[in-house]
C-alpha cells in the first residue's frame, strides 16, 4: 500500500523531471531570420509609446515581439544575458554604460532616440502669470514662504522627483540659499497625484518635472529658469560632494537606445531597423496621451501612429 | 528492623538477582549540572542549590533494587522527582550520575543500539497522558512498538488483537483515541505496553488523570494483568491509597531523595520521619497492619488458640480475635510464628490518627 | 518552577506602590530627561563623523561591480554557472507550468482548480475557487493570473522544498532553531529592494529571478510554521515513541509529521500567502503577470493596477481558503480513515481526475481558448473605477476639503513633524541612552544590551538622521495601529458579527499590494509622511486585530464566569479580566506591529515619507547598491532594536525557563 503509493509519487515526479527536461532543451530556440524579438517596457507612459511603436513596426516585418517589463536598472544584466534584446529610452544610465558597455561589452549603445529629455523647475502658469518674478529662480528669492505647506512648516515646499530620476534639487537649493524645504512625494504617480492636485485649487506649487511627458498637453506649466550651465556642472547628485557642483541648470538629456550585445551581432533584421528608430518629443507625447490619457490599447495605438506616419517608418526600414 | 525481613518475605519467589538495579543516582537540570555532584553543594536543600547556582535537583543520590515479579511503587507529591526518577530508568532523561542496570544489562552505558533494544523488547512505558497517537486506530497504536520493531503487519495485527481482548478492548479496535473516554484510552496505552511482552512495565501516574471510579477500575485491571502475566512492574503515584493497594514495596520521595522505602506495613507501622507519618496518619491502620506486625512471641501454653494466617490484616482478624476468649495464633506455612491478643488489636487500632 | 519564577516577577508591580516609583514611572523620567535634553542642547548633537565608517558604501558598490563583470564574463566560473543553472532551471519550470496551463485550455484549468479543492478541500472552498476563477474572466485578467500562478507554483514549491526540511530540523533542534531564528528575521524585515541588484546579477532577470526573490521572503514562514509544527506535536507523544524503542527516524516519520500535518499544510498556506506579496516586486525584474501589471499600471493606467491589485487579492483568498480547507479535511488525526472510507475516496478521486480529462478534451473539441478571453466586464467596470479615482482626485469634494486634508494636516502637525524633529535634533547621546534606558526598563539587561549595539550600528553606518526619521513615522504608524487594532480586536472578539466583517477586510488588506490601496491616500492626504503611515497602519493592523481577538477570546470562561459572578458588568469584565489576562497576546501584537510597520517602510519611501525607506527605494532605481544595503542595515538595526525593546520581561522570562 505504502510502497505502492511511494512508487506512485516517484512516477509523477520522474514524468515531471522528463518533462522539465524536454520544455528545457525545446527553450534553448534558435535564432533564425527575424524569430522574437523582446523589447524592453519601462514603467512611464513615453516608453510604453516607444515600446509598442516599434513592436507594431517590427511585426510588419514579420517578426514576433515579445515584451519584458523589467526596472531601469536591473534591465542591464537582462540585457547583458540576452534575455532581453533591447531598451528604446534610456535616460543616461551613464555609471551602467561604463560597467556594461565599455567594460564588459556585454550591451552596446544604440544611439538617440530622437527625443531630448529636459529637466527643470516647473510652476503653473497661471501662478507664473500672477508673480512674472518666478521667471528665473532670482525671483523666488524671500517668497519661498507662498509654497508652504503642514509638512514644510514654515519653509517653501519644493516637491522633488521619482527617486529613481536623476536629480539635484536638495543640492541646488542649498547652493542656491533659496528657503526651501526639499520634500520627495516619491514615485511619478504620486508626484502627479501632488502637484495636479494644487494646480486644480489653483494654488502656489514648484516641483520638479521634465519633458517630453503627456501631460505637458494637459496642464499649462512654465519653467524658473536656473542658473546658466557652466563647465564641471554635474547633474546627478547621486554621487554626493560640494553642493556648488551642482549649481547650474539641467542639461538636455538625449535619451539613449540601448542594444544587447548579443542581439548586435545575432543579425538580426530587426536590429538595424531598431537602430534607425528616432522620432520626436511631439510624436511620443501624442502616442502616450493616446495610452496613459485615452486609455487606447497600447497595440492599437502603436499600429495607429504607424498607419499615420508612413515616410517616418519606410525611413526606419530602410525603403 | 523487620523492614528487611518482611519485605523479602513478601519475595519468596524472587529467585537470584534482581531485576532492575539503580544505583546512586542523580538528575540535575541546569548548566553544569555535572560539577553539582560531589561538591558541598549536592548536600544544599533544593532552593538553596537553585539560588546559588540555578540548577534544579529533580533526583539526588537514589538508590534501590526491584525483583522479578515485584510491584514497586515510588510515590511522592509532585515535583518530588518521581517522574523524573522513572525516565532515568531506560533513559529518557539521561540521569546526570549514577547506574542504572537492567535484566544484567548496564543501561547508563549502553549505545545507542542497545538502549534501542532494551526499549523494544525488555521495558515498555505507560504514560499519564496516555501518549496516544491521535492518527492511528486503536489497533494501530497498540501495534506501534510491534512496528516499531520491524514485525510484519499480519504478526503485529495479531498480537495487537490478542492483547485488546486482554483488555476488553476488541470491539474499539477501529476507533480512534479521541473517540474514546479516558479510561478506555488508558486501557489503550496499557496495552501498547504490553504488546511487545516486556520484562519491565513503568507506569508514569498512569491513572491519575481519571475519575476516582475508573481509577479503580484500572487499578483492579493492573492487579489482575500483573497476576496473569507475572511482570515486574515499577508504579509512579501521588496517591498514598494507590500506592497501598498495589505496591510489594513502596519508596516515598521528597525533593528529589528517597525518604523511606519499604512494605506497606513498614510505612503505616513505622513511619521514618514526620514527613511519612504526615502521609499516612489518615490511613486506617487495621487496613495495612497484618498480623505479623503485632504479634508476639507465644508464651508457654498459648499457642492454642483459633489460627490465622500471618498476613491477615488487622480489621480482618478483628472478628475472630474479638470472638476468641485465647489469643489468636499467626501461621505462616502451618506453623505458629506468633500470637497476637485483644490488647495488641486494640493498641493497633487505637494508634490510628496519632 | 517557571510558575513561581513567573509569579515572583510580576509581584512588585502587583504592589500598590505609587506609580513614580514603579518601571512606567522610571520610563517617563527617562523620556523627561530626553525631552530636557532636546530643549538645552537640540540641534548641537549630531552623530559625530568620527563614529562612521563612510568607507563602507563604496566597498559594496565596487563588490556588485565585480560581481557583474565576473558574472558576464565570456566563460564565467563554475560558481556562476551554478547560479545560471538554476536560474534557467527555475525559469523553465515556471514556462512549463504556464505552457502547461495553456495546454489545458480555460476549461481544463478551471476544473482541474475547482476539482483538486473539491476533492481535498470539500463543496465551500471549491465553490470559492470557482469563484475566483470566474473574477479573473470577468476582469480581464486571465492570462495575467495563469502566469502569476505559475510563477507563485513554482515559488512556493521551492521555498516549501528548502523551509521544510530546515523547520524540521528547527523544530527537533533547538540549537539549530536559535541560529537561524536571526537570519530569517533579516531575510524578512530587510526590503528586497535591497538584494533585488545582487539577485538579478546572479540569476539574471525573469522567472527565475522573480521566484529567487520570493523565495528569500516566502522561506522564513515556511520554516518558522514547520517547527512550530513539529515542536507543537505532544511531548508525551514522542515521549511514548521513544519509550517504545522508535529511533528518531521513526519518531519524525510515524509520530512527528503525521501529527503535525496540518500544520505543515498551514505553512504551505503561509508561504503561499507570503509569496503573493512579493508578485509586484517580482514584476520588477521579469516575472510576469498580475505584478508588472500593478506597476506599470501605477504609472500609466491607475484603474488597471487597482484591476491587478484586486485579481491578486483574489488569488490569495481563494487559495488561502482551498489550503485551509485542504490542511483541516485531511488532518490524520481528525479525519480517522477507514478502509471503507479509503475505498469510497479513491473513487471519487477518480471521478474528479475523469471530470478535468473531459474538461481538457471538451476545451480541445470546442477549440476553447487557451486563456479565457471572450467576454469580460473589465471596461464595465473601469468607467466606475475611474469614476472612483477621478473623484478622490478632485480636491475640491467635501470627502478631501472638510476629511481627509484636514486629519492628514493634524497629524502631520501635531504627529509626525514634532516628533521628527524630537528624535532628530535631540542630542544623539540623548536618545541613545534614553532609547537602551527604556529597553532595559522594559526588556531587561540583555535586550538593552542588543538595542544598544544595534543603535550604534545605525550610526555608524552614517543613517543616525534618516533613522530617527523612520523612527519617529513608525512611533505613529505603531501607536495608530496599537489603538486601532485593540479598538477592532476587542470589539470583533465580543461580538460575532464584527469578526465575521473584520475577516475579510483583513485578509483585503494583508494581500492587497500596498501600492495599491495607497493609491487613494496619495490623492486624499498632504503631502507628507502620512500616506506611508496609512500603508503601514492598514498592513499591520490585521495582525494586531487577530491577536488582540484570539487573546480575548482564549481568557478562560472560568475566569470570566467568576467575575460576572461577582457582578461585573460587561465593561468590567473586559477591562479587568479579559485585557489583563490577554496582555500577554496584546504585547505581541505590539512587538509583531512594529516589525511590520517597519516591512512597508520602503513603500512609505516610495510615496513621500523619505528617511530610510528613500534610501533604499534609491539604491534599487539609481544603481547606488552600497546606500540601498547600508539604509536596509539601518531598517534591520532599527527593527532588531524594537523588537528587542518590546519583547518585554514576561517573554524574557519564559525563554530563560525553556
Amino acid at each position: 500500500m505504502r510502497g505502492r503509493k511511494l512508487a506512485a509519487v516517484a512516477g509523477v515526479l520522474a514524468v515531471g523531471a522528463a518533462a522539465v527536461l524536454v520544455v528545457g532543451s525545446a527553450g534553448a530556440r534558435s535564432k533564425a531570420s527575424c524569430g522574437t524579438v523582446t523589447l524592453n517596457e519601462q514603467a512611464w507612459a513615453g516608453s510604453t509609446a516607444n515600446t509598442y511603436v516599434a513592436k507594431a513596426v517590427l511585426e510588419g516585418m514579420g517578426c514576433k515581439v515579445k515584451i519584458t517589463q523589467i526596472a531601469e536598472i536591473p534591465v542591464y544584466q537582462a540585457l547583458a544575458n540576452g534575455k532581453t534584446d533591447a531598451v528604446l529610452e534610456d535616460w543616461q544610465h551613464v555609471d551602467q554604460y561604463k560597467q556594461y558597455i565599455s567594460k564588459q561589452h556585454t550591451v552596446v549603445a544604440g544611439g538617440p532616440n530622437g527625443v531630448v529629455g529636459h529637466i527643470g523647475w516647473y510652476i503653473p502658469t497661471y501662478l507664473m502669470k500672477a508673480h512674472p518674478e518666478f521667471a528665473t529662480w532670482k525671483g523666488l528669492k524671500g517668497k519661498e514662504s507662498l509654497f508652504k505647506s503642514p509638512e514644510s512648516g514654515s519653509q517653501g515646499m519644493f516637491l522633488g522627483g521619482d527617486p529613481s530620476y536623476v536629480q539635484k534639487d536638495a543640492q541646488l537649493i542649498q547652493a542656491l540659499g533659496l528657503n526651501f524645504k526639499f520634500v520627495s512625494v516619491g514615485a511619478e504617480p504620486a508626484q502627479v497625484a501632488r502637484w495636479s492636485q494644487l494646480y486644480k485649487q489653483k494654488k502656489a506649487v514648484i516641483f520638479y518635472w521634465y519633458t517630453p511627458q503627456y501631460l505637458n498637453t494637459e496642464y499649462q506649466l512654465s519653467e524658473v529658469k536656473l542658473p546658466p550651465r557652466f563647465k564641471g556642472c554635474q547633474d546627478d547628485a547621486k554621487s554626493g560632494g560640494n553642493v556648488k557642483q551642482y549649481k547650474c541648470a539641467y542639461d538636455n538629456t538625449i535619451i539613449e537606445k540601448v542594444f544587447s550585445k548579443k542581439f548586435a551581432g545575432g543579425g538580426s533584421p530587426a536590429y538595424p531597423v531598431l537602430k534607425r528608430f528616432s522620432w520626436s518629443n511631439q510624436d511620443q507625447e501624442i502616442v502616450a496621451k493616446w495610452i496613459a490619457g485615452d486609455h487606447m490599447n497600447p497595440d492599437k495605438a502603436g499600429k495607429k501612429w504607424v498607419a499615420a506616419n508612413k515616410a517616418k517608418v519606410n525611413k526606419w526600414l530602410g525603403k | 528492623m523487620s523492614t528487611s525481613t518482611t519485605g523479602a518475605k513478601r519475595l519468596g519467589s524472587s529467585s537470584g538477582n534482581p531485576l532492575i538495579r539503580a544505583e546512586g543516582i542523580w538528575k540535575i537540570f541546569g548548566k553544569n549540572a555535572d560539577r553539582v555532584i560531589g561538591t558541598a553543594d549536592a548536600e544544599l536543600s533544593r532552593a538553596e542549590l537553585r539560588t546559588k547556582t540555578g540548577c534544579v535537583a529533580a533526583v539526588r543520590n537514589v538508590s534501590f533494587e526491584v525483583w522479578p515479579g515485584e510491584v514497586f511503587v515510588v510515590m511522592g507529591l509532585s515535583g518530588s522527582g518521581k517522574s523524573t526518577l522513572v525516565r532515568t530508568l531506560i533513559r529518557l532523561i539521561e540521569p546526570t550520575a549514577g547506574r542504572v542496570e537492567i535484566d544484567g544489562h548496564d543501561v547508563t552505558q549502553a549505545s545507542r543500539d542497545e538502549l534501542l533494544q532494551l526499549r523494544r523488547h525488555t521495558s515498555s512505558m505507560v504514560f499519564q497522558h496516555f501518549g496516544l497517537l491521535a492518527h492511528r486506530s486503536v489497533i494501530d497504536n497498540v501495534a506501534f512498538g510491534l512496528e516499531v520493531q520491524g514485525k510484519s503487519k499480519a504478526e503485529r495485527l495479531a498480537r495487537a488483537g490478542e492483547v485488546l481482548k486482554l483488555v476488553g478492548l476488541e470491539d474499539a479496535a477501529n476507533q480512534f483515541p479521541n473517540e474514546l473516554s479516558g479510561g478506555m484510552q488508558q486501557r489503550v496505552g496499557l496495552a501498547r505496553a504490553f504488546a511487545v511482552d516486556p520484562k519491565v512495565m513503568l507506569y508514569d501516574e498512569p491513572f491519575s488523570a481519571l475519575d476516582p471510579l475508573i481509577r479503580r477500575d484500572m487499578q483492579d485491571e493492573v492487579i489482575r494483568l500483573q497476576h496473569e502475566t507475572g511482570k515486574t512492574m515499577v508504579f509512579i503515584t501521588h496517591d498514598l491509597p494507590e500506592a497501598l493497594r498495589l505496591g510489594d514495596r513502596i519508596a516515598i520521595m521528597r525533593d528529589g531523595r528517597v525518604v523511606q522505602l519499604g512494605t506497606p506495613e513498614d510505612l503505616v507501622g513505622s513511619p521514618a520521619d514526620d514527613y511519612v507519618s504526615n502521609f499516612v496518619r489518615d490511613i486506617p491502620r487495621s487496613h495495612v497492619l497484618t498480623l505479623r506486625w503485632i504479634m508476639r512471641e507465644p508464651a508457654a501454653g498459648e499457642a492454642d488458640g483459633p489460627t490465622l494466617d500471618v498476613s491477615t490484616t488487622v480489621r480482618n482478624a478483628v472478628p475472630v480475635i474479638a470472638a476468641s476468649e485465647r489469643p489468636v495464633c499467626a501461621v505462616e506455612n502451618g506453623r505458629v510464628v506468633g500470637v497476637v491478643d485483644k490488647e495488641a488489636v486494640l493498641m493497633a487500632i487505637a494508634g490510628e490518627g496519632d | 518552577m517557571a510558575v513561581a519564577g513567573a509569579a515572583a516577577q510580576s509581584l512588585p508591580s502587583s504592589l500598590p506602590a505609587p506609580w513614580w516609583r514603579g518601571r512606567p514611572g522610571a520610563a517617563v523620567l527617562v523620556v523627561a530627561g530626553m525631552l530636557l535634553s532636546y530643549f538645552g542642547w537640540k540641534h548641537h548633537w549630531a552623530w559625530p563623523a568620527a563614529l562612521e565608517w563612510n568607507s563602507f558604501s563604496p566597498h559594496l558598490d565596487r563588490f556588485q561591480a565585480w560581481l557583474s563583470n565576473n558574472r558576464n564574463l565570456p566563460h564565467p566560473n563554475i560558481a556562476f554557472r551554478i547560479f545560471n543553472g538554476f536560474a534557467n532551471f527555475l525559469d523553465d519550470l515556471v514556462s512549463w507550468l504556464t505552457r502547461l496551463f495553456y495546454y489545458l485550455k480555460w476549461s481544463g484549468t478551471t476544473a482541474l482548480g475547482t476539482l483538486v479543492v473539491l476533492r481535498f478541500g470539500g463543496r465551500k472552498a471549491a465553490l470559492g475557487t470557482l469563484a475566483a476563477f470566474a473574477s479573473f474572466a470577468t476582469l480581464g485578467l486571465w492570462d495575467n493570473s495563469v502566469q502569476t500562478f505559475a510563477l507563485m507554483f513554482a515559488a512556493v514549491g521551492m521555498s516549501l522544498a528548502v523551509g521544510m526540511p530546515l523547520g524540521v530540523l528547527a523544530g527537533r533542534s533547538a540549537t539549530f532553531n536559535r541560529a537561524i531564528t536571526p537570519i530569517l528575521d533579516a531575510m524578512q524585515i530587510v526590503p528586497a529592494f535591497a538584494y533585488l541588484m545582487p539577485v538579478v546579477i546572479l540569476f539574471s532577470v525573469g522567472p527565475g529571478a522573480a521566484v529567487v526573490t520570493t523565495m528569500i521572503y516566502a522561506v522564513p514562514p515556511a520554516i518558522r510554521i514547520t517547527a512550530l509544527g513539529i515542536r507543537g506535536v505532544a511531548p508525551n507523544t514522542v515521549e511514548a515513541a521513544t519509550a517504545l524503542g522508535a529511533t528518531r527516524w521513526q519518531v519524525l516519520s510515524k509520530v512527528q509529521l503525521p501529527l503535525a500535518r496540518r500544520m505543515l499544510l498551514l505553512s504551505v498556506n503561509q508561504t503561499i500567502l507570503f509569496a503573493l506579496s512579493m508578485v509586484v516586486i517580482a514584476g520588477l525584474i521579469g516575472g510576469t503577470g498580475l505584478g508588472d501589471a500593478v506597476t506599470n499600471g501605477l504609472y500609466t493606467d491607475p484603474a488597471f493596477a487597482i484591476f491587478a491589485g484586486a485579481a491578486i487579492v483574489i488569488m490569495a483568498i481563494a487559495l488561502d481558503r482551498a489550503t485551509e480547507a485542504m490542511a483541516n479535511r485531511t488532518d490524520p488525526a481528525q479525519r480517522h480513515l477507514t478502509a471503507h472510507k479509503a475505498h469510497v475516496l479513491r473513487a471519487y478521486t477518480a471521478a474528479c481526475a475523469l471530470v478535468v480529462v473531459a474538461a481538457v478534451v471538451l476545451g480541445h473539441v470546442f477549440g476553447a481558448g487557451t486563456v479565457w478571453s471572450r467576454w469580460t466586464a473589465q471596461d464595465w467596470l473601469r468607467t466606475y473605477v475611474q469614476r472612483a479615482l477621478d473623484y478622490i482626485q478632485n480636491p475640491g469634494t467635501f470627502l478631501f476639503r472638510n476629511l481627509t486634508n484636514p486629519t492628514g494636516n493634524f497629524l502631520v502637525q501635531h504627529g509626525i513633524q514634532p516628533l521628527r524633529t524630537f528624535f532628530i535634533e535631540t542630542p544623539w547621546p540623548a536618545t541613545f541612552a534614553g532609547l537602551v534606558l527604556i529597553a532595559f526598563l522594559l526588556s531587561g539587561l540583555r535586550r538593552a544590551a542588543i538595542a544598544a549595539a544595534m543603535l550604534f550600528i545605525v550610526g555608524l553606518v552614517g543613517e543616525w538622521a534618516n533613522a530617527m526619521d523612520t523612527f519617529s513615522q513608525v512611533l505613529v504608524a505603531t501607536v495608530l495601529t496599537v489603538i486601532v487594532g485593540l479598538a477592532i480586536g476587542v470589539w470583533a472578539a465580543e461580538s460575532r458579527t464584527v469578526s465575521r466583517v473584520v475577516r475579510p477586510v483583513n485578509d483585503v488588506l494583508q494581500t492587497l499590494p500596498q501600492l495599491v490601496y495607497i493609491i487613494p491616500f496619495i490623492y486624499l492626504m498632504p503631502v507628507s509622511g502620512v500616506p506611508g503611515v496609512v500603508a503601514s497602519v492598514l498592513y499591520a493592523s490585521p495582525v494586531m486585530i487577530r491577536l488582540v481577538q484570539r487573546g480575548i477570546e482564549d481568557v478562560s470562561p472560568e475566569s470570566v464566569e467568576a467575575a460576572t459572578s461577582f457582578g461585573a458588568t460587561r465593561a468590567q469584565v473586559l477591562l479587568k479580566v479579559k485585557i489583563p489576562l490577554a496582555r500577554d497576546a496584546i504585547m505581541l501584537g505590539v512587538n509583531q506591529a512594529i516589525i511590520m510597520v517597519l516591512a512597508v517602510v520602503v513603500i512609505g519611501g516610495l510615496v513621500g515619507s523619505g528617511a530610510l525607506g528613500y534610501e533604499v527605494a534609491q539604491g534599487l532605481q539609481r544603481n547606488a547598491f552600497g546606500q540601498g544595503v547600508i539604509a536596509s542595515i539601518a531598517i534591520l538595526a532599527l527593527g532588531i532594536a524594537l523588537d528587542r525593546v518590546t519583547q518585554g520581561r514576561g517573554a524574557a522570562g519564559a525563554r530563560s525557563e525553556s
